[in-house]
């Protein structure tokens, strides 16, 4: 039995290296004929998980340039910038709002030289697939045909911050307001719009582009609220600063831009 | 009323195939250990189907595999000694024994619900545990057990009783008074009774008739 | 800070009722006699136990919501929304705590000796009566077990339900969603007065079930 055992013990640890060992082959394919000469060093990258699907592209095409390991940490800014601050290995990081950008350079934490405003986002309103027709724009959302609006929750979702602001001074936040669902994260707003949960939401249009059955109505005036930016810095003091420098570089290339604007970024010049 | 009885059932190691009947008295069924004679009094009691076969108590047919006769065990009014007793532990001994009295038809009269507690209160007195009716049975003895297993058992009036080794689990002085007390019980109720024990001398002591079951027959 | 609490244990307490009747109602059926497809019933059960919060509140979305085969029929037809309702929240505890509650109560019931639910049989009573008399109040530590569990799961249960819940204020906003928002958006003074309630009542929960246990002495009850 205690033979057995062992056996058993035996391969669940050579399964769990051989997968751990697949795992970080992803940002290692077959080098181009001239191949890439630089380290294979891990860079720890944490990004606005609204950043996902774009940064997984712009990762796959690095590969053919460096042999650095991208490790990506995709979740809600706030969260990123908890984990920075209370000392996670981190080079670089992509915030969705420039609140918890600046937290962390209050605090001392970035290389202020390295901060840059890399990537803006529009705001866009979303509808159930049921209410196609019956929303036509930020007007609809008093009528009672619109019984409920789902925004990330303010205090913690940039994107719902930026929602509620654009309703307080559209003039109509207070005729909607026992309307809103609050959600906690944009993901979960595109999900209750998805399921015909909610009547509409109010999301990016990054997001808003992954939407499966709802259906996008329109984009908010841009003025309606403040800037939607994406800062992005370098963490001071971090393990792989000049490989993490090199492909912050690389983020703003003519490629990358071209990336992101087909996910719906606006490029900040 | 004579109680007549065939049954043939496939058992784990052998298959039991027996046929018998009874008029009055105690008839005593011998054998060893897991010669299949508490699947007999599962069977009689309606906790067992048999295969095939045939269970009678006088005119009253309980069980008929031909004619598709099942009587629940709960219809059958037999009384049944269990080997370990299986008294209620989270009944009094009072509880337990008026436990089958409650389930009769008559309970809801009230005249004849009070005949029947009154009744099991003679019956307790008789078997000498009247001062225990408080009690739980973790409480009492192995020979009290016994004995309220016994009065729970006879006190709803069964018209037949059915003792699983009801001896074998008390040291050899309860042994001595239980037996008496038995003797009396036996001129006393009057149940005609199936008695299974492993030890020949109780057969002796009691049986009016007895039988052997070996490798799954009557021998 | 009083509305979560007061929420939260509006919302547990009736879910664990519900745990309390379905798990000892499938506890109890599903271990009688060979049950055709026991197994997939009993694994369907469970399930909500081994399934990450977010894949039982989506499934739950599905069921309950407004397009839901559930959801949708009750909108249709009886004018009632389910989700982002307090009703929804004691769904989504009832199912994360009714796998507690029928392991608990199923150990429960199949450590009893069958020989005193056939005393019982023998004796007149109708399976009904067994239950009653004889076969739940034997199994009834375990039960109680069962429910102090479910009760405790239930009252901790956060992702499923802010899903099919939300999180609305005064409506669905239960402790543990109070907490989270509270840590996301930086008010750490109110979140950790919330845990720390949290953290007694179900210390005392736990505690007080273990002593009263102890004290009944259940082991040693076989006659």
């Amino acid at each position: 039995m205690k033979k057995k055992f062992s056996l058993v013990l035996a391969l669940l640890l050579v399964s769990v290296f051989a997968f751990t060992g697949c795992g970080g082959q992803a940002g290692e394919e077959t080098p181009a004929a001239e191949g890439p000469t630089d380290e294979a060093v891990e860079v720890s990258i944490s990004a606005a998980a609204s950043l996902t699907d774009a940064l997984t592209e712009i990762q796959a095409e690095y590969a053919k340039e460096s042999n650095a390991i991208l490790q990506f940490n995709f979740a809600a800014s706030g969260a990123l910038q908890k984990q920075i601050a209370e000392g996670a290995p981190c080079d670089l990081f992509l915030s969705a709002s420039k609140g918890h950008m600046d937290a962390l350079e209050e605090a001392g934490l970035i290389v202020r030289d390295s901060r840059k405003d890399l990537l803006g986002n529009t705001l866009t309103l979303v509808a159930a697939s049921e209410k196609e027709g019956v929303i036509s724009g930020y007007g609809s959302l008093i009528s009672a045909d619109v019984t409920s609006i789902s925004i990330g929750t303010p205090e913690s979702v940039p994107a719902g911050k930026y929602a509620q602001q654009a309703l307080q001074n559209l003039g109509v936040w207070d005729r909607v307001q026992d309307k809103v669902v609050f959600a906690k994260d944009v993901r979960q707003v595109l999900e209750y719009v998805d399921t015909g949960n909610v009547d509409c939401g109010l999301v990016y249009k990054t997001d808003a582009l992954v939407l499966e059955t709802g259906i996008i109505v329109a984009d908010l005036p841009g003025d309606s609220h403040d800037p939607i930016v994406y800062p992005a810095a370098l963490i001071k003091d971090s393990p792989q600063a000049e490989a993490a420098a090199k492909f912050f570089d690389f983020l703003q290339t003519d490629y990358a831009k071209g990336v992101f604007e087909k996910y719906g970024f606006t490029v900040i010049s | 009323m004579s109680i007549y009885f065939k049954i043939s059932k496939k058992l784990d190691h052998f298959d039991l195939d027996l046929e018998f009947g009874f008029d009055q008295g105690v008839l005593a069924i011998q054998g060893e250990s897991g010669a299949g004679k508490t699947t007999v009094l599962n069977c009689i009691a309606g906790l067992t189907r048999p295969d095939e076969g045939r269970i009678a108590f006088g005119e009253r047919v309980v069980f008929d595999s031909e004619a598709g006769i099942d009587v629940p065990a709960r219809l059958r009014n037999i009384g049944y000694l269990f080997q370990n007793y299986a008294l209620f532990p989270n009944m009094t001994v009072r509880q337990n024994i008026i436990y089958g009295i409650r389930n009769k038809p008559e309970y809801g009269d009230k005249a004849k619900r009070e005949e029947l507690l009154r009744y099991a209160d003679e019956v307790m007195e008789t078997f000498g545990i009247a001062h225990l009716k408080k009690k739980h049975p973790n409480r009492i003895s192995g020979g009290e057990k016994q004995r309220v297993a016994l009065s729970r058992a006879i006190v709803t009036q069964p018209s037949l009783l059915l003792l699983d080794e009801p001896f074998s689990a008390l040291d050899h002085q309860t042994k001595e008074n239980i037996y008496e007390q038995f003797a009396e019980f036996k001129k006393i109720f009057r149940i005609p009774t199936i008695l299974i024990t492993h030890d020949p001398a109780e057969s002796e002591m009691f049986a009016d008739s007895r039988i052997l079951i070996k490798d799954g027959g009557i021998i | 800070m009083l509305s979560p609490i007061l929420l939260s244990l509006k919302i547990a307490t009736i879910a664990t009722v519900f745990s309390f009747v379905l798990g000892v109602f499938f506890a109890y059926i599903l271990n009688r006699k060979r049950i055709p497809g026991k197994s997939f019933w009993e694994t369907l059960l469970i399930l909500p136990m081994v399934l990450p919060p977010s894949v039982t509140g989506y499934l739950l979305l599905i069921a309950f919501g407004k397009r839901g085969f559930i959801g949708g029929f009750l909108l249709e037809n009886f004018e009632i929304q389910i989700v982002f309702t307090w009703v929804a929240a004691v769904i989504a505890s009832c199912i994360v705590s009714l796998p507690l509650m029928y392991q608990n109560a199923k150990s429960a019931f199949i450590s009893l000796d069958p020989v005193y639910e056939q005393a019982a049989r023998t004796l007149g009573s109708s399976e009904w009566k067994i239950f009653r008399t004889v076969i739940f109040p034997l199994a009834w530590p375990g039960v109680i077990s069962g429910i102090v569990l479910s009760f405790a799961r239930a009252i901790g249960e956060f992702g499923a339900t802010l899903m099919v819940a939300g999180n609305i204020p005064g409506k669905t906003q239960t402790i543990p969603t109070a907490i989270y928002f509270a840590v996301e958006s930086g008010k750490t003074e109110l979140a950790n007065r919330l845990v720390l309630i949290m953290t007694i009542f179900s210390f005392v929960l736990i505690f007080g079930l273990n002593a009263w246990l102890k004290k009944r002495n259940y082991i040693g009850r076989q006659g």
